[in-house]
Formats: structure tokens, sequence, C-alpha cells
């Protein structure tokens, strides 16, 4: 049969799991295997509503299910929280590049997440926690809004107790329960214990949040092509035609959605 | 390349020939109301406009040879405005259109131009369109020189010439009685074979004949964009880049009514929205076009918009064109056919932006 770039695959939701008020993680079963490299991203089919992009958070060692954490934002998203299990969807792809993990080996990776952002690092997360062995250190540093709007939440103390994985999360503003840091995820990187010199820096959040991460991460010594940005633009099609996502002389879809700072340096308005 | 010429009265019956395999949309002429086009140069220059319409539905006293561009542009034919790309779940996994071939007579060079960039689009990449290839693959482009020009052309701005030498099936240069007709492909050279008796072999005469007419149409066009000062192709990238902060941008915007019409008469834009939809029965998906003019092209779920503002979508334009496509295809999305200039009810002239990015950027003020 010939291939028709736009034609998405059935998936079944299996599992909804409540994150937040306004952030649940779907647990789908595509009708096929489903392969991705961790970062790259799917279009996901809302059947006759729309389509929108989505980054899996699950292990991309496992073929047979893909775990999709999204935030009700828009019409897609809105309908997509409305559905309960057994609900079908249509997946395409997976688009774009990944994080290219050989060039993360023996080396301290300090990564960073805010709010919902979390979603594509916890995919990259369990790729790196199946190879620790290659890395010298994983330390996260997490932001949300509120102790609510954590996602995670039985997961993150988990992931902690591997040893060389450092794991610090932090709030805006806390509540009466919070015994954490109360602070933007930016006051916690200072103390982080990696060689910011050498250390790779991975950032993924919402723009504001990556913009002044950065920055911080800059100014601690980390090189501009050791940091890896998850850009991720109004993308319509995947497949580097549609022209939605163009950063400069990128498109996100194509030759992202995540770039090093590197890369994108040079080009005006990046955080808008 | 073999040309043959082939007089007047033979000109249908290559058409019927053509016809035979193919849906062939052919020239016809849109009386314009207005009488001339006055321009900087004082030359009068023509104001009809050319019309593409299907051979099989007109009569035939109404096709003529196009003098210039058509009024729609050439992707239109490739691209639907409005087209399903996938029906999903149900029925067939991959439509399968019955579509006759196209064969397009009409085309002009700065249409090819534009057919190399939506070619890179759709063809190139990781993956091909099908639909998109399937037309075009099967497609016959029987392009023609322009005799003449219509005020908004400034194709030559660019280096390109109002006469194709490559990217056609045929090519059709009016000559004296007749038309030379240049046979550049294997497809078009079979055809040729069944329409040996109305073809004589081009005479070195006839082929500098043609020259001296190509060289006419060149020598009047330049005449006639030297009072716009167009920049040269070779530092459109530059000063896009160098006025990403320029007052021009705001300035030129100020009478745009957002209608999108350069997006959608450009031959060269390709952008396009998936859109999801059920009203026939079976889920599809839609592809139209979209347009970066639009307000919310990159207006994202949580309502962000980094194009929010008008003067940023029209900057967003030229750096995709001037930027972007130089920087990923070695050349500028632009072929001079001026129809968004002709389209815009604002009176945006592309000309006049160029002109002052590149002013701007040598002859600094203060």
């Amino acid at each position: 049969m010939k291939k028709n770039i736009y034609q998405p695959v059935k998936a079944v939701i299996e599992e909804i799991i409540e994150e937040t008020a306004t952030i649940k993680t779907f647990r789908i079963r595509p009708e096929v295997e489903f392969s991705f490299a961790t970062g790259q991203f799917i279009e996901v089919t809302v059947p006759g509503v729309g389509e929108a992009p989505f980054t899996p958070s699950s292990d991309p060692g496992v073929k047979d299910r893909l775990d999709l954490t999204i935030m009700k934002a828009g019409e897609v998203t809105s309908k997509l929280h409305s559905m309960g299990k057994g609900g079908l969807l249509g997946i395409r792809g997976p688009y774009g590049k990944g994080y290219p993990l050989d060039q993360f080996k023996g080396k301290d990776i300090l990564i960073v997440g805010g709010g919902v952002g979390l979603a594509p690092l916890r995919s990259l997360l369990f790729s790196l926690f199946s190879g620790l062995d290659q890395y010298n250190k994983v330390v996260l540093r997490y932001g949300a809004r509120s102790p609510a709007d954590i996602v995670y939440k039985a997961l993150l103390p988990e992931w902690a107790k591997q040893d060389k994985v450092d794991l610090l999360t932090s709030v805006d503003v806390g509540d009466a329960g919070w015994q954490g840091n109360v602070g933007l995820v930016t006051t916690i990187l200072g103390a982080a214990p990696v060689d910011f010199a050498s250390a790779i820096g991975i950032v993924c959040g919402p723009p504001i949040m990556m913009k002044f991460v950065t920055l911080k991460l800059l100014d601690l010594g980390f090189k501009p092509c050791d940091i890896y940005l998850s850009m991720e633009k109004s993308m319509s099609c995947g497949l580097g035609k549609c022209g939605h996502c163009r950063i400069g002389k990128y498109y996100a879809c194509k030759d992202g959605p995540v770039f090093t700072y590197e890369q994108l340096k040079d080009i005006h308005d990046i955080w808008d | 390349m073999e040309t043959y010429f082939l007089k007047n009265e033979d000109l249908l019956k290559f058409y019927e020939r053509i016809a035979q395999g193919y849906e062939l949309y052919v020239p016809t002429r849109v009386k314009s109301p207005i009488k001339k086009d006055e321009c900087a140069c004082k030359s009068d220059l023509p104001t009809d406009d050319f019309l593409l319409r299907k051979f099989s539905q007109i009569g035939k006293e109404e096709i003529v040879f196009g003098d210039y561009r058509a009024v729609e542009p050439t992707r239109a034919f490739f691209t639907h405005y409005k087209e399903e790309v996938c029906e999903y779940f149900e029925g067939n996994d991959v439509r399968e259109k019955k579509e006759r071939p196209l064969a397009l007579c009409g085309i002009k060079n700065c249409d090819l131009f534009s057919l190399k960039v939506q070619d890179f689009v759709f063809l190139g990449g990781n993956e091909a369109d099908p639909l998109y290839k399937k037309r075009r693959d099967d497609a016959l482009i029987i392009a023609g020189d322009c005799p003449y020009f219509k005020e908004v052309c400034f194709c030559r701005a660019f280096d390109i010439n109002p006469y194709p030498t490559e990217g056609f099936d045929f090519n059709l240069s009016p000559l004296n009685n007749g038309y030379l007709l240049d046979v550049a492909s294997q497809k078009a050279k079979i055809i040729v074979l069944s329409l040996k008796k109305l073809l004589i072999p081009a005479t070195l005469g006839q082929l500098s004949g043609r020259g001296a007419k190509r060289e006419s149409v060149n020598m009047r066009m330049d005449a006639h964009l030297v009072p716009h000062k167009i920049p040269k192709k070779e530092v459109l990238q530059d000063i896009v880049l160098a006025g990403y902060n320029s007052g021009v941008w705001v300035d030129e915007m100020r009478t745009c009514v957002e209608c999108n019409g350069c997006v959608f008469m450009c031959d060269t834009c390709h952008c396009f929205l998936l859109s999801d939809d059920t009203s026939s029965g079976n889920a599809r998906k839609l592809r139209l076009w979209d347009g970066c003019l639009l307000k919310n092209f990159t207006k994202v779920a949580g309502g962000a918009n980094p194009l929010r503002l008008r003067y940023m979508r029209l900057r967003n334009r030229y750096l995709k064109k001037f930027d972007f496509f130089v920087e990923n295809l070695g050349f500028q999305a632009c072929c001079g056919c001026g129809r968004c200039i002709e389209v815009c009810p604002g009176k945006i002239d592309i000309r006049r932006i160029l002109r002052r990015l590149n002013e701007e950027k040598h002859i600094p003020t203060g």
C-alpha cells in the first residue's frame, strides 16, 4: 500500500492519570507498534476536532504503548480531556530530531523542567535511567507554579532514590504542606552539583522560563552548544511543509524540536 | 532540445492532440476596464488579464496566446485551495483520486521559477506529498515566452528572463505567422512523433529572430524597472536581516486590510493548515491554504502568538522569502510576477519595500 504522509494510525486510550487540575497523562495503545526516539514528537488527532503536536512522556523502549502528558489549553486538548478510557485517537510520526544521547555520555547532565514541560523530559529521563552507567550524573531541577501543579508526584521520589540522580523541585508559591524550595526554578540552579563548564543543560518549559533558565545557564558557564532547548512551535504538518513553525532558517518540526542554544542564539525573538 | 516551427492555423491541432491524453488548460483573455497602465518609465503597458481555462469547456475562438503570466498562481493546479488529503479510520486508507493528468499551457518563466520552490517544499524534505507528486509527475507543462509584460512584472530584477529555457515539456515562442515549439522532455518527444506533419524544424534564421524578440522584451522591461531601483537578488537576504528593526515594516502595513490576497496570489507561497472534518461522514483531513499574514498563523493553543502584530507578520513573510529560502534552497522565494502588487487593495508594493530596505541599509540617515 502506498504510504500517505497525512494518514494517522489508530490508538486507543487505555488509562488516564490525573496529574493536576489541568494536566492528564493519557496512556494509549497504537494498533501497530510505534517507535520514537526521546525528544521526537508526534501529531495526535482527536477525530473530527483537530490535530496537535505532543512529545511522548513515556519510555522510548516501550513499543506497544505511549504516554502523553497533556495540559488542557485549546480546542483539541479540551476535547481530549473530556474523553475517557476506550476513546479513539489518531497518531502520526514520530517527527523531528530527538536528544543526541551519544553526546551526553560521560558528562554531568542538568535537566531543567517547568510545569508540563516535564513531560518530554520524563521520556528523556527514562532513556537516561536505562543506561545510567554511561553518564556521570543526572540532576533534575523542576519548577511548578504551586505544589498542586506538580506532575508525576508519585514518580519523582522514586527517581530521586537512584544513585547518580539528584532531584529538587521548587514552586513559585508554596502552601501549608509544602516543605520544599519556594522560588522560580532559576533560583536553584546555581547550587546544582554539576561542573558548569562541561555539563549538558537541557531545558523544557514555557518560553519565558526557557529564556531565563538559558540566560542563567550561560551565566553559570554553560557553553551555548551544550544547552538543549525544546522549541515547540505551532506545528501543523510535522513534515517541514506547512510553514508554521519556522525559526530563522529552521523548521521546529524538521530541524528540531530540540535545538542547541548555539543554533538559535543569533535569531531574533526566539522566546516569543 | 529540438525546436520546430508550428503555423498559427495548426496550433489548435496541437492542442487537440494534447487534450487527448490530458486535461488541458489554455489561456483566455479577460478584458480590463483600465485602458492603459502608465508607469514611471512612461511606456504604456497592457492591462488585460489572462485566465487559464479548460480547453474542453470553452469556445475555440476564446483561446489566445497569453502575453504574460495568468492571473492565478500556477501552484493552484498542484495544491488546491481546500482539498481532502486523507480519510482515516474508515474507508480506504489511501484515497487514490482519479484525476486526468494536467496539461498547462500559458505557463511563463516566473511560474516555472515558482514551481522550483513548490517542488522543494512538496517533493523534498523527509517525505514527498503524494497528491502533489502525482499531479506534478503526470503534468505536461507547455510554457510560453512573454512578448509583453505588465506594469507589476519585475522578473528581470532577479535575473529571471521573460522567456523559459528549462523546466518545461514544451515551450511556445510567437514568431511571424506561428510559433517556435521547443520540445524538451521525453514525454513531449513522444507527443511530437504523432505531430510530425504539422512541424517543420526551425531554421537558424527563425531561432535568431526569436533571440532578437526576446532581447527586445528584456530591454523594454529593464527600462521599465530602472525607476523602481529594486535591489539585486544577491543582497536580498542581507537587507531583510539588516532591516529587522526597520520602521519600514510598520510604515508599509498601515494600509493592510489583512485580506491575505498577497499570500494567496503568490506563486511561491506554500503554507497550509491541516484541518479535521467529519461533515461528510467519515473523518478526513483537509489541507487548506494558509498564510503568514493571517492573524492566527503562529498562534498556539495556550494563546501565545509570536506574530501578533501586523508588521511582524509582514517582516516574517520577507524573512521567509529572502532569508529562509536563500539559506535552504539557494535562491529567493519570489519570482517577480507582481501578482501580490496587483491584488493588494492597500497598494503595498514588494518592489518599494525591498528598495526602502536596501536604501536604509546602504544610505543610513542621521
